[in-house]
C-alpha cells in the first residue's frame, strides 16, 4: 500500500513538473495586471500560428520570412503592462519573473537594448543543442512587456519577428550569438 | 428543374449563413440570460456603419447592452463567451483598463484566407458584442500589431459611445 502511495505521489509530482515546464505565462506576470493601468494580452498558438504562416506566405515576399518562422513555432504569448507612474512595479518583481526562467537549459543574454532604448532581458532555451524558445522581458519606467516564444527560433530570427505579433522591436546589433551549449541556469 | 436548383442552392447556403451567425447570437443570448439584460436596437446602424466602418471590415454585427452590470471577475464572462464560441475560435487578445474598468475580449476564427473576429467589450455599465470579417490588409495589421489594433478598436467603440 505504501508503495502505491509513493508511486502515486511521484506520478503526481512528475506531472506537476511537466506542467510547470509548459507554463506559458508565469503567475508573477499575471499578478502585475492588478497594478497596471492597462494590460494587453496577446495569445497566438497552434492552429492560429499555422494559419498565420499560410496567410502571410501567400503573397507579400517581405512577409515570407516571418511566415516561415511562425510555421514552426508552438506559441507566442505576450503580456504588456502600462502603469500610472514610475515605480509602480519594483525591481524585485522583475527579478521574481527572471527567477522563474532559470530552469535547466535556460540561459540569459544581458545588456540587450531595444530600438526604443528599453532595458531588455532575453532568455533562450536550448534542447539538444537547438533553440527551443525565447523569453523577453522589456522594462521601461512605466511599461513592462513579457514575451514567451515557444518553439524553434534563433536570435537572428527574433530580430525579424520584432515589431510583429506583439513582439517588441529589438536592435539586431545588440543581440549576441548564443552559445550552442547552454549552461543550465547560468547567466552570461 | 430551375426551382429544384434554387431550392438546393438555398438548402446548401442556409447552414453556412446560420453557422456564420450562430456564435454571435449564442453570445448575445448567453449575456442576456446570465445578466438579465436585453440588447438594444441601434437606429440607423446600417447608415452609421456605411460611413464610419473601420477600414478593412465587413459583415459587421453589433449588439449593445445598456444597464449591464459588470461582474466582479471578468473571467466569468470570458468563460461564458468561450463556451458559446466553441471549436474553431481562438482567444487572441484581451485588453484590461483599470482606469476605465473596461475589458475587451477578442477571439478569432481563421479559415482559408479569411478571418472572423468576435469582440466583446465590457464596461462597468454597458457591454458590446461585435462580430466582423477582416480583409487581407486588416488581417495583416492585426497580426503585425495586435495590441495597437485592439486598443484602437476599443477606442473606436468608446468614440461611438461618446457620440
Amino acid at each position: 500500500m505504501k508503495r502505491i502511495v509513493t508511486w502515486l505521489v511521484l506520478l503526481l509530482a512528475s506531472s506537476a513538473a511537466a506542467r510547470a515546464q509548459d507554463i506559458k505565462i508565469p503567475l508573477d506576470v499575471e499578478k502585475l495586471s492588478a497594478k497596471a493601468k492597462e494590460t494587453v494580452e496577446v495569445t497566438m498558438d497552434g492552429p492560429m500560428l499555422r494559419w498565420a504562416s499560410k496567410f502571410l506566405s501567400a503573397d507579400d515576399p517581405e512577409d515570407q520570412e516571418a511566415a516561415k518562422l511562425v510555421a514552426n513555432l508552438k506559441g507566442i504569448y505576450v503580456r504588456h503592462f502600462e502603469f500610472d507612474e514610475e515605480g509602480a512595479y519594483t525591481a524585485a518583481e522583475v527579478e521574481a519573473l527572471r527567477s522563474q526562467i532559470r530552469g535547466p537549459g535556460w540561459s540569459r543574454v544581458v545588456g540587450v537594448r531595444s530600438q526604443d532604448e528599453e532595458n531588455v532581458d532575453v532568455f533562450f532555451k536550448l534542447e539538444n543543442d537547438k533553440m527551443a524558445g525565447i523569453v523577453i522581458i522589456a522594462a521601461e519606467p512605466k511599461e513592462l512587456t513579457f514575451v514567451n516564444i515557444v518553439g524553434p527560433i534563433d536570435l537572428d530570427q527574433l530580430a525579424d519577428l520584432g515589431g510583429q505579433f506583439g513582439v517588441p522591436k529589438l536592435n539586431p546589433k545588440s543581440l549576441p550569438k548564443p552559445q550552442t551549449k547552454a549552461q543550465p541556469g547560468e547567466h552570461k | 428543374m430551375k426551382s429544384l436548383r434554387v431550392f438546393l442552392l438555398v438548402m446548401c447556403a442556409a447552414p453556412l449563413a446560420f453557422g456564420a451567425d450562430h456564435e454571435f447570437r449564442e453570445i448575445v443570448h448567453t449575456i442576456e440570460g446570465a445578466y438579465g439584460v436585453h440588447h438594444s436596437h441601434i437606429p440607423f446602424l446600417g447608415a452609421v456603419m456605411f460611413v464610419a466602418r473601420p477600414e478593412g471590415v465587413s459583415g459587421m454585427k453589433i449588439a449593445f447592452f445598456e444597464d449591464f452590470k459588470m461582474p466582479a471577475d471578468a473571467a466569468d464572462v470570458c468563460r461564458m463567451v468561450e463556451s458559446s464560441l466553441g471549436p474553431g475560435w481562438y482567444p487572441f487578445i484581451r485588453v484590461r483598463s483599470r482606469a476605465d474598468g473596461e475589458t475587451t475580449l477578442i477571439y478569432t476564427s481563421p479559415s482559408g484566407g479569411k478571418m472572423r473576429m468576435m469582440i466583446v467589450s465590457l464596461e462597468p455599465s454597458e457591454a458590446t458584442v461585435v462580430e466582423l470579417n477582416l480583409s487581407d490588409r486588416a488581417i495583416k495589421r492585426w497580426l503585425k500589431e495586435p495590441g495597437e489594433e485592439a486598443e484602437e478598436q476599443s477606442g473606436h467603440h468608446r468614440h461611438h459611445d461618446d457620440d
